[in-house]
This record gives structure tokens, C-alpha cells and sequence, in this order.
């Protein structure tokens, strides 16, 4: 009996000792805090280990530059873990508004931890400055404290899309087919939408539920619609799933585009092999995107961890940059201070130029520059718009039997 | 003894009042919301399944039900979410009667993954008729919200309430009836106890405070989705885990657990980086192994070893105070 | 017609490897009556255990399984005798203390293997991955059909152990009556340590035939355990021939869900399934068999 006794007594004392140690912060060297809230547990902390990483990179450039001294104090970073649950986000950015005293928040990798975080920047009236998250709410609530840079909002992903639809595939009769989270849906009804005033038909319209094994249910029911395009919103490995399984029931289109995210990632064209082969895709970001540093940016960190980023780290390491560069403008380091600081933001980055505009009912929403990029032998090459492309695209794409 | 016990509860009540203003943070306020809301629905659960044994791994359908009834009345008819408070936990508990009669008919593991089932059928369907529940992009409230002061009172009147119905209940007949199904359901009828009444009179307090407690978390958090309301892992197992910890079937075990759930998952979250959730997982691991009955538990046990006081009321098998 | 062909052809693929998963929870759930949550979690670990075996020295999947399969069988070995066996000794209110251990250990095997490979989606590339046949306007996956037919041979296998070996007996002995199989002389501590090691390398069978279709990553468990729960409970604790049935009753049903209702909706079907099972059949598909 006696130690389980002592176990309750350590159980306490850890309790209550540790919330002291977590109160007493240790009184280091004056630094000018930044929180970062970035999802590294959890099923999402594939995105955020990279995202941390980009930004280390990112810091560790500028502070070789000297541009981490602002005034005589150096850049700090804070890194939080919001597991991806919404409660852990908002005790994150609790914690780091009144107990570190950050100047400002960065970070949001999912949309619903990211809405939090900007619900809280925003009663606390603390700059925050997303990396990721691109629900379309986020910036349209007028929220004057939130700034999203170097993400653009879902229903926003497709410009570049649109041009080339116009121009090249004009599409007859569309499937389209999303997951059920809030990027899919909110980029399905954008598209349902730019299809409706181009008089395009949508003939095959379903969501499904992120995981699923077997995607060919709903792909057998999609070949009997014979569609001519295929738009798919999909995460990195429903992406690969999807492609595979087309290829097995022989499901052939002029093309298949990807709505962002899943179908540019390293790891989609490592799962799904061959069947990549000639994929289209909406993209924020490709290393060879004409932006100077995107392409160094992508060498060294493959170099330095030894795996290939994709937009999320771009996003990651743009934003330390945005950082460095307003908190260096602030007048002075009150959040009043670097939120004029960030709206005056004019600056090019490897994600392109971010300048921080009200638009179409946005708040403080940088306007996106996008892309549209097909796997082409194996590699990730942009196709639209034709002024930066770095390939001629394929269309219509050749048949699966017909490919060698 | 009992004039000792009316002083503790009055100064622990004192001190309940105070806590805002000693740790005068809102990050600290925070975690004392958070450990309110896990104790309420601790306290809520345990009736139904500390004290009447019956396992409910789909509490978060209650909880999401409140939350939703909160966040569609804000979406449809811009209604101030406040007024959820009022109808979130009568949603809750109407929909717990017809469950209530249905999964009752199971026992043990059965109904125990019947409410699961439930649980996940709730979540699926909130997560896909989006034109009633906006689908997944969730609810998001825009609008001015009082400060953390008043959330925290809120909420210590949720536990209070709670506590109090709980205390009710197990002193009275019925406290003896829902340990009695627990410990030998075909005993209890036999001794001519209708037990699914009986069942359905632990779940319905259980469902209303879980259905008033996810209208207050719409209110506070102030953004829902279903994946998140609705979670198997995140709130339906985190409940039962925070009664275990503390100790089932006891009035004050959800509490401490709460705290302990909050206070040592915030700790290591500070603290431990990445290593966060192996910390926590090895935690919950070794309080199980070494304290099975919870901290609250063992404590009485302990007592009672020690050559302490018998007392007739109603709580763990091992009996407790 | 082909679109019906195809979705059961889909289904029943697919629901016999669900099954071979189910199996060792129905035998875990049989034997010990607890709700193991960390199931899942097993089947993760026996998949990453193959991965490595591919990506270190090329091993192919089917032949990583005989590997894995006694990795993971010692591993749910270590679990039973050192922590669940533990828990079942002390008395205590309720004796769903265990179920919240099997969090527990799910969470901690979780973050290990995150510790270990990073949370970094992983997949092999294996000659037969996307290889299909075309039957009269169906496609018949290659791998998935190889799965099916290892999943269906285990099946088999594990039927004779349980009715043709005395430690098979011993263990159907136990789930039937604890106590009477102990005043026959059956040692139930081995027996549960030993069934929950084959519970374990069952799982691990089920994620190795997976791997090759799937991807990999920490959390993937959490996609099996729910499914393992419905087939458990579709085909009746403890009964191999009912998570067999139960399998491939979930798989059909999903996959017509999908195709004739929508994607989104198919676990809601596979959901109300059990539902009125559990409350119309307390004991499973088998009792439709057996009537």
C-alpha cells in the first residue's frame, strides 16, 4: 500500500511543482519573442516537423545576415505544439500572449486550430500571421489583428486553373470529387460556381471521408458519367489512392487536376508510381517557380534533413522572412506598432510578393499568385501560366493502355 | 464530523471563488476553465457510468449536441449562442431518452460499443448534411465576447450544478438502485428494481449537464466542427479517462482528474516538446497499473486500511466515504 | 450490372482483410472480455516492422509478414503479462480500467514509432502495386487479391489450431468460462498471454497484406481499431467464422454504401449495420448461421 501512497504524493508535487516551473519562466537575455504554433504531434506533424524546420532554416539564414537583431534585441522563437486539437491551439496562444509576452503569433497549420488561434490573436488584439491555414472565413471576418500571407484562401487556389480551362482544356463535362474537410469544401463550391458562369456541366459531384481504403466504389460510379476532366481535392495519400485506383478500372479522362495540396507532394508521386504520370495540379509553390531563393531554398533543406519540402515549408520559410522584415520596420515592438508594420508589408518572397490588402471582402489577405504544374517524367514541372512555365504541358493525356 | 465537513465545503467554495483572482493570467484562467469543463463532464458521465455501470464511449454525441445546438441557432437565425445554454442540453437530453431505450437492452462491452457506434454516427452525419450544419468548415462566431472572468464562473456553476445533482442522486434511493445494476444487474431486477428506468434516470442528467456543458464550450471556444465536437478520441475516451484518473464513482474523483488530465497534459505539452503525448500516454499507463480505482479511490481505500471509518453510503465496491 | 459486380468484388476483397484484423480482436475480446483500443496501434507496428524489413533488405511484404508476425506476437506477449494480467488481478469498481490502458499503450506505441520514424507518410513500391486484371468491365487488384486469398489460408489455419490443438481448446475453453476452464486445469494466465500474442501477430498479418495497397504513418491505427470493433461485434466474440462473415458482411456493405449512397456516408452504413445487429442479433451474424 505504501507505494502507491508515494505515488500519489509524487503525482501531486509533480503537478503542482511543474505549473510553478511553467509560470516562472527563466529570465534570459532581452529577446523580442515570437510564438509559433505549429501541429508536432498529432496526425498532422508531418506538416508541422517540416514547417518547424523551414523556419529554423529560415532564422538561422537571417541571423548569419544580422537581420535577427531588431534595435539591439535578437529574434526569438517560440515553438508550440497544438496537436491539432483546438483547445491545445488556444492554451498555446494563451501561453504565449500573457505568460512569454510574445510580440506577435505565427503558425495555424489546420483550418480549425487556425481559426481558434485568430479568434484569440484577435480578442487579445496580438498580431498573428498564418503559415497555412486557409479557410476561407479566416480572413473574411474582418479581423484587423489576422494576416495571411503566404496562403491563400481555398476558394482562391484555382486562378491560374481558370486561364488555362479557358484557353486550352475546355472541359465538356466535369467530375468533381473532394474530402470532407474544410479546404475540400470550400474549394468544391468555388469550383461549382466558376463552372456554373462558364455554363460548364458538372456531372458526377461527391465528397468522401479522408482514409478511405478503397476509393473504387465511387470511381467505378464516376466512369459510368463519363466525364472528360476529373477535379479532385484530395489529401497527400487519397491523392495517391485516387490515381492508383483509376488506373486500375481503366477510368480515362483528358485530364485529371488536382485542387492543390495532395497532388503535388513527393510522397504522392513516390506512392502512386507510374500512375502519376501526367497529373495536373493547382499549386501555391514549385521549387522552380521564378521567385529568386525558391529554387536554393529547396536544395538546402533536402541537404540538410535529408527529405523534399513541398509549399508547406516554402510557406514556413517565407513567413520567417516576413517576420524579420516587419519587426525590423516596426516602429516600435507594440502589437499596435507591428501591426502597421505588417499592413505596410511590401516584400518578394520564395512564395512570390506578400503585401497585405483588403480585397473582395478579405481582410489583410495577400493575394495569391497560383500556379498549374503536371508530373512530367517523373517530376513536378509548372505548365500555366505559359509566360513562367517550365515544360509544355500534355493534353489530352494519353490513354492507360496506351502508355508504355 | 459533519460541522468539520460543512467548514471544508464552505472553504473549498470560498477558495473555488477566489482561484480567478489568485491566478490573475488569463493563460492560468484558461487552464481553470478547461479543467471546469473536463470535470463537468467527468461528473456527468460518472453517473452513468461510475455509479450505474453503464460504459458510454459516445458521450461526445451529447456533447455535440449541445455545442451544435448552440452554434445552428447563431448560424440560422443569428441568435445570441447564450440562448444555447437553454436549448442545448433539452436537445441533448430528448435525444438521450429514445438511445437511452434502445442501447439499454445491451450489457457490458455491448452497449459500451453500441454508444460508440452512436457517437460516430452522429459525427458522420453533422460531418456530411452540410446544408444544415455547414459540413466541416464548422461554426465560426464572430462577434465581441465577455471576458475570461465570467466564463470561469460559468462554469464553476456547471460543476456546481453537477456536483450537487450527483451528490442528490447517490444519497438518495436511487444512488443505491444504480450501484445495485452495476454491481449484479440480474440481482437488482430480481430484487424487483426496473432497471432500464433506473438506467434511463442515471442517463438523462448525464446527457442534459454533457448537452449544457458543449453549449458553454460553443461559447467560449467560439468555433465548433463536427470532427471535433463529435470526437471518439478527443472527448468521448478523454471523459472516461478523466473519471478513471480521478477515481469512478466517487463525487469529487472527475475533478481531480480533470485537473490532473489538464494541468499534467498542459505541463509536458509546455515542457516536453515533441515528447508530449508519450509522456502523457506513459503517465496514464502507470496510473492505471498502480492506482486502478483512481487517485480519489485509492485515497479512501488507503483510509479505510488504515483502520478509518466505515460508512454506509454509496460509491465503489471497495466502499468509500 | 458491372458497377454492382464491381462494388462487391471491392467489398469482399476488401472485407477479407478486414477480417484477418477482427480476427485477433475477436480472439483478444473472446478471452478476455476487454475492448482493446490499442489494436490499431498493433497493426501500425506490424506494418512498420514490414516496411523495415522491405526497405533494409528488400524484403518483399508477403514475406516481411513471417516476420513481423513473431515480432508482434512477442510484443502483445509483453502486453498481456506485464500490464493487462497486472490490472486483472486488482480489483477495482470497473473493470473498463482497462480498456482506458489500452489508450495508453496505443498512445505510447504511437509516439514511439513517431520518435522513431517521424510522422512522415511512407509507402513501397512493389511490382504487383496498381496491377489489375479486367474481368468483363471489372477491375480485380492484383495485390488485393493475393491478400485475400493469405487472409482466407490464415483463417483456415487458425480454425483447425482453435478446434484440433489442446492449447486451441484450452483457449476456447477460457472464453467460454474463465473459471471452469481453470477448475479443468487450464493455466488461464499462459493462455491469455498466448492469445494475446496471436492476437497481435494476426493484426500484423492484416497490416502487412495492406501495405502494399496503403501508406503508412503513425496514426494509422486509429482507422482499424473502429472497424475491428464492428466486425468483432458483427460476427460474435470469440468466433473466428463470425469476424470471417462479419468481414466481408462490412466490406460489401461499405462499398455499396459508397456507390449507391456516397462516399461520404459509407462508415454510416457500416455503422447502422452493427447497430441492429447488437440489437436484433446479440450474438452475431453466426446466430443467423446457426438457426
Amino acid at each position: 500500500m505504501r507505494e502507491k501512497y508515494w505515488l500519489w504524493v509524487l503525482l501531486v508535487g509533480l503537478a503542482i511543482g511543474g505549473l510553478l516551473v511553467a509560470g516562472c519562466a527563466a529570465k534570459g537575455p532581452q529577446t523580442v519573442k515570437v510564438g509559433v504554433i505549429l501541429p508536432l504531434t498529432g496526425s498532422e506533424a508531418m506538416f508541422g516537423a517540416m514547417e518547424k524546420n523551414s523556419f529554423l532554416m529560415a532564422y538561422e539564414e537571417l541571423k548569419a545576415a544580422g537581420k535577427t537583431n531588431i534595435k539591439g534585441k535578437e529574434i526569438e522563437l517560440l515553438f508550440e505544439d497544438d496537436q491539432g486539437k483546438q483547445d491545445v491551439a488556444k492554451a498555446a496562444a494563451e501561453k504565449l500572449v500573457n505568460q512569454d509576452k510574445v510580440v506577435m503569433l505565427s503558425g495555424g497549420y489546420t483550418s480549425s486550430c487556425t481559426k481558434v488561434i485568430a479568434g484569440s490573436a484577435q480578442s487579445m488584439g496580438i498580431p498573428f500571421l498564418i503559415v497555412t491555414g486557409s479557410a476561407d472565413d479566416i480572413t473574411r471576418s474582418g479581423w484587423q489583428w489576422v494576416f495571411r500571407g503566404t496562403a491563400a484562401p481555398a476558394s482562391k487556389y484555382t486562378g491560374a486553373l481558370w486561364d488555362m480551362m479557358e484557353k486550352v482544356i475546355k472541359p465538356q463535362r466535369v467530375a468533381l470529387i473532394y474530402e470532407n474537410t474544410d479546404f475540400g469544401t470550400s474549394s468544391a463550391n468555388a469550383f461549382r460556381k466558376a463552372c456554373e458562369v462558364r455554363g460548364i456541366k458538372i456531372v458526377f459531384d461527391q465528397a468522401y471521408e479522408h482514409g478511405a481504403l478503397d476509393f473504387k466504389p465511387m470511381l467505378a460510379n464516376m466512369k459510368q458519367t463519363n466525364p472528360d476532366v476529373v477535379f479532385a481535392v484530395s489529401y497527400v495519400m487519397d491523392a495517391a489512392m485516387i490515381v492508383k485506383q483509376m488506373k486500375e478500372l481503366d477510368l480515362n479522362t483528358n485530364l485529371v487536376i488536382g485542387g492543390g495540396a495532395g497532388y503535388t507532394m513527393p510522397e504522392f508521386r513516390e506512392n502512386a508510381g507510374d500512375a502519376s504520370e501526367y497529373v495536373t495540379s493547382v499549386s501555391l509553390w514549385v521549387p522552380n517557380v521564378a521567385w529568386p531563393g525558391a529554387k536554393e531554398y529547396f536544395e538546402k533543406y533536402k541537404q540538410k534533413y535529408g527529405s523534399e519540402p513541398d509549399y508547406h515549408g516554402a510557406q514556413a520559410y517565407a513567413t520567417m522572412y516576413i517576420i524579420a522584415d516587419v519587426l525590423g520596420r516596426a516602429q516600435d515592438l507594440t502589437p499596435e506598432g507591428i501591426r502597421k508594420a505588417l499592413k505596410e508589408t511590401n516584400l518578394t518572397t520564395i512564395m512570390g510578393p506578400i503585401k497585405f490588402e483588403d480585397w473582395e471582402g478579405f481582410t489583410n489577405q495577400s493575394r495569391p499568385t497560383t500556379y498549374v504544374v503536371q508530373w512530367l517524367k517523373g517530376k513536378l514541372e509548372v505548365v500555366w501560366p505559359e509566360n513562367v512555365a517550365s515544360a509544355r504541358y500534355v493534353f489530352p493525356v494519353p490513354r492507360w493502355k496506351e502508355r508504355g | 464530523m459533519h460541522r468539520y465537513r460543512i467548514w471544508a465545503a464552505v472553504a473549498l467554495a470560498l477558495l473555488a471563488l477566489a482561484l480567478p483572482f489568485i491566478f490573475n493570467s488569463p493563460y492560468y484562467q484558461h487552464m481553470l476553465i478547461l479543467i471546469l469543463i473536463w470535470a463537468a463532464l467527468g461528473t456527468a458521465w460518472n453517473l452513468l457510468g461510475g455509479y450505474c455501470g453503464q460504459v458510454s464511449f459516445g458521450h461526445a454525441a451529447f456533447f455535440g449536441l449541445g455545442a451544435y445546438s448552440a452554434g445552428l441557432l447563431y448560424l440560422h437565425l443569428g441568435a445570441s449562442p447564450w440562448w444555447g445554454m437553454a436549448l442545448g442540453p433539452v436537445v441533448a437530453t430528448l435525444v438521450s431518452i429514445p438511445i437511452g431505450l434502445i442501447c439499454f437492452r445491451l450489457r457490458g462491452p455491448y452497449f459500451a460499443l453500441a454508444m460508440l457506434a452512436l457517437g460516430e454516427i452522429f459525427r458522420l452525419v453533422f460531418l456530411n448534411w452540410i446544408s444544415f450544419t455547414n459540413g466541416p468548415r464548422g461554426i465560426l462566431m464572430v462577434a465581441a465576447r465577455p471576458g475570461k472572468i465570467l466564463f470561469y464562473y460559468l462554469a464553476l456553476a456547471i460543476l456546481g450544478l453537477a456536483l450537487w445533482w450527483s451528490y442528490l442522486l447517490i444519497k438518495s434511493k436511487f444512488g443505491y438502485y444504480f450501484v445495485s445494476i452495476r454491481e449484479d444487474q440480474d440481482a437488482a431486477e430480481a430484487l424487483g428494481i426496473p432497471t432500464t428506468r433506473y438506467k434511463l434516470y442515471a442517463l438523462l442528467p448525464s446527457a442534459f449537464l454533457t448537452g449544457l456543458v458543449g453549449a458553454f464550450y460553443m461559447n467560449y471556444v467560439a468555433f465548433i466542427e463536427p470532427n471535433v465536437v463529435f470526437s471518439l478520441g478527443n472527448v468521448s475516451v478523454m471523459i472516461i479517462l478523466v473519471v478513471i484518473l480521478g477515481g469512478v464513482a466517487t463525487l469529487w474523483g472527475p475533478t481531480v482528474g480533470a485537473a490532473m488530465y489538464i494541468a499534467l497534459g498542459e505541463l509536458f505539452r509546455a515542457q516536453l516538446g515533441a515528447a508530449n503525448v508519450l509522456a502523457f500516454g506513459v503517465l496514464v499507463c502507470l496510473v492505471i497499473l498502480f492506482l486502478p480505482n483512481g487517485v480519489v479511490g485509492e485515497v479512501d481505500l488507503f483510509k479505510r486500511l488504515m483502520g478509518g471509518k466505515r460508512r454506509g453510503d454509496v460509491g465503489g465496491s471497495l466502499g468509500s466515504p | 450490372m458491372a458497377l454492382l459486380g464491381q462494388t462487391v468484388i471491392c467489398g469482399l476483397l476488401l472485407g477479407g482483410m478486414y477480417a484477418l484484423i477482427a480476427i485477433g480482436m475477436t480472439l483478444i475480446m473472446g478471452v478476455m472480455k476487454i475492448i482493446n483500443l490499442a489494436h490499431g496501434s498493433l497493426v501500425m507496428v506490424g506494418m512498420y516492422v514490414t516496411y523495415v524489413c522491405y526497405r533494409a533488405w528488400g524484403l518483399d511484404p508477403y514475406l516481411g509478414m513471417l516476420v513481423a508476425m513473431p515480432v508482434l506476437f512477442l510484443l502483445g506477449c509483453v502486453i498481456q503479462h506485464f500490464l493487462i494480467n497486472r490490472l486483472l488481478e486488482v480489483e477495482s469498481v470497473l473493470p473498463e480500467n482497462q480498456v482506458l490502458l489500452t489508450v495508453g499503450i496505443s498512445l505510447v506505441l504511437t509516439e514511439v514509432i513517431r520518435f522513431i520514424f517521424k510522422s512522415d507518410y511512407r509507402s513501397i513500391a512493389t511490382p504487383y502495386t496498381g496491377e489489375a486484371l479486367l474481368v468483363g468491365g471489372m477491375s480485380i487488384s492484383i495485390a488485393m487479391a493475393v491478400g485475400f486469398v493469405i487472409a482466407m489460408v490464415f483463417t483456415y489455419l487458425l480454425h483447425l489450431f482453435l478446434t484440433r490443438t489442446d492449447l486451441g481448446r484450452a483457449i476456447r475453453a477460457t472464453a467460454q468460462d474463465r473459471e471452469a476452464a481453470q477448475y479443468m486445469g487450464v493455466d488461464a494466465r499462459r493462455v491469455t498471454v498466448i492469445t494475446f500474442g496471436l492476437g497481435s501477430a494476426l493484426a500484423a498479418a492484416g497490416g502487412s497484406l495492406l501495405l502494399p495497397l496503403f501508406y503508412l504513418w503513425p496514426d494509422i491505427g486509429h482507422l482499424f481499431t473502429a472497424k475491428a470493433f464492428i466486425i468483432t461485434i458483427l460476427g460474435g466474440m470469440g468466433s473466428t467464422t463470425g469476424a470471417l462473415l462479419g468481414g466481408l458482411t462490412l466490406g460489401v456493405a461499405e462499398s455499396l454504401g459508397a456507390t449507391y449512397i456516397g462516399m461520404g456516408y459509407k462508415d454510416v452504413v457500416g455503422l447502422v449495420i452493427f447497430l441492429l445487429v447488437l440489437l436484433f442479433l446479440p450474438h452475431g451474424l453466426r446466430s443467423l448461421v446457426r438457426r
